[in-house]
């Protein structure tokens, strides 16, 4: 009787350390999903595209979308860029609707974005650089980056994505052809 | 002897099989932590911010969501109607009310992944606030079914459970001060094909 008691102490024991245990693995778990997730972001643009490619994130250029864009009503594009390589330059021509532009890092994480309302004359002309760089910048800004939004971002790998709204049927080719003309370029200093 | 090592597997499979199904199961269940709750309508302004809760980062980087910057919109989700039933993808509602400040709006009937419905037809399941018909005071009402409706109607398909998301643009709301005096506009159901 004794011994039978004692082993259910045991037991019980053993049964409370799992459940102390099961609280640390969750912890765990949870902080290291994002470090080792080889399904964010990044690595589905990745297995589409190089860097400094746009690459159209809604199922209207054919294909399954590679990150999904919810809205149904907007198309949008993104490219990865790597700061570490130099600053990157984002252009889109034309006129739409609405557009607004989002900056994320490695992980995902929204880092800064603006819209048309930003912008001069509603035009998409944007740098995103490191403050390191941007220092560099300010003391000599070349002419053709004067109408330019100067996007400051600690990063080193990050992601650009441009949203347009589609209202109708009617602007699906003048949103498309916006996003398809739009260029990611590693700008020379 | 052994049965301290049959003690010790047990510990050994309770800390790793829980906490592992745990954490899925988190990441899992819809309602989250740093959720907003206004009305039917839930909204996680915070998520894909790197102020964002280690739940929301891992389902960021689990789903590999690229989430709206405050700059650009903040998305409710609306899984109830005003009764607290589940919405249903037979059933036809009425969505009625005002909304809040955005240079405009959209909304969509959507499924279990937040993707929008299929239709089968060329009509979208999204209606958007610059086509919509609005009532004298500047509030609208939606009707949502299978079948074609007066006014604002927008169109779904199917059965089993369904989703409404409600994106707003370009909306001083997306600022946290703002979203303490929102008021979204209530889903009713009006009826269910049998």
């Amino acid at each position: 009787m004794r011994s039978l008691r004692a082993a259910l102490r045991r037991l019980l024991h053993a049964i409370l350390l799992g459940l102390v245990g099961a609280g640390i693995v969750h912890i765990i778990v949870l902080l290291l999903v994002p470090e080792f997730s080889e399904r964010d972001a990044w690595s589905r643009l990745s297995l589409a595209s190089d860097l400094y490619r746009m690459n159209r994130l809604d199922a209207e250029a054919g294909g399954a979308p590679v990150v999904k864009s919810v809205d149904p009503l907007f198309y949008a594009t993104a490219c990865r860029f790597d700061l570490e390589e130099g600053m990157v330059r984002i252009k889109a021509p034309g006129n739409v609707p609405f557009w607004s532009v989002s900056v994320y890092d490695r992980s995902g994480h929204n880092v800064y974005s603006f819209n048309d309302h930003t912008a001069t004359g509603g035009k998409l002309d944007a740098v995103v650089l490191t403050p390191a760089q941007m220092i560099d910048v300010r003391k000599d800004l070349p002419e053709d980056l004067q109408g330019a939004i100067f996007v400051e971002a600690p990063i080193d790998e990050g992601i650009f994505v441009i949203r347009s709204f589609v209202p109708d049927e009617s602007w699906k080719p003048i949103v498309s052809r916006f996003l398809d003309q739009s260029s990611c370029e590693l700008q020379d200093f | 002897m052994l049965k301290n090592a049959f003690l010790m597997l047990i510990s050994l499979a309770i800390a790793v099989g829980g906490g592992g199904a745990s954490v899925w199961y988190a990441l899992k269940i819809q309602d989250g932590v740093g959720a907003i709750r206004i009305g039917q309508w839930t909204a996680f302004p915070d998520i894909g911010t790197p102020a964002a809760d280690p739940y929301s980062k891992a389902r960021v980087a689990r789903e590999g969501v690229l989430a709206l910057g405050r700059a650009e919109g903040l998305s409710f989700v609306a899984e109830n109607d005003a009764a607290g039933d589940q919405l249903k993808r037979e059933c036809t509602y009425r969505i009625e009310g005002g909304f809040p400040t955005a240079r405009f709006w959209t909304l969509y009937a959507a499924d279990q992944s937040l993707g929008v419905v299929e239709t089968g037809k060329s009509r979208l399941a999204a209606l958007q606030s610059y086509e919509v018909l609005r009532q004298p005071d500047n509030s609208v009402i939606i009707s949502v079914g299978h079948h074609p409706m007066p006014g604002n109607w927008l169109l779904t398909d199917g059965s089993g459970r369904m989703y409404f998301v409600l994106t707003f643009y370009d909306t001083p709301i997306a600022s946290s001060t703002g979203l303490s005096d929102v008021s979204l506009p209530r889903i009713v159901k009006a009826g269910c094909d049998a």
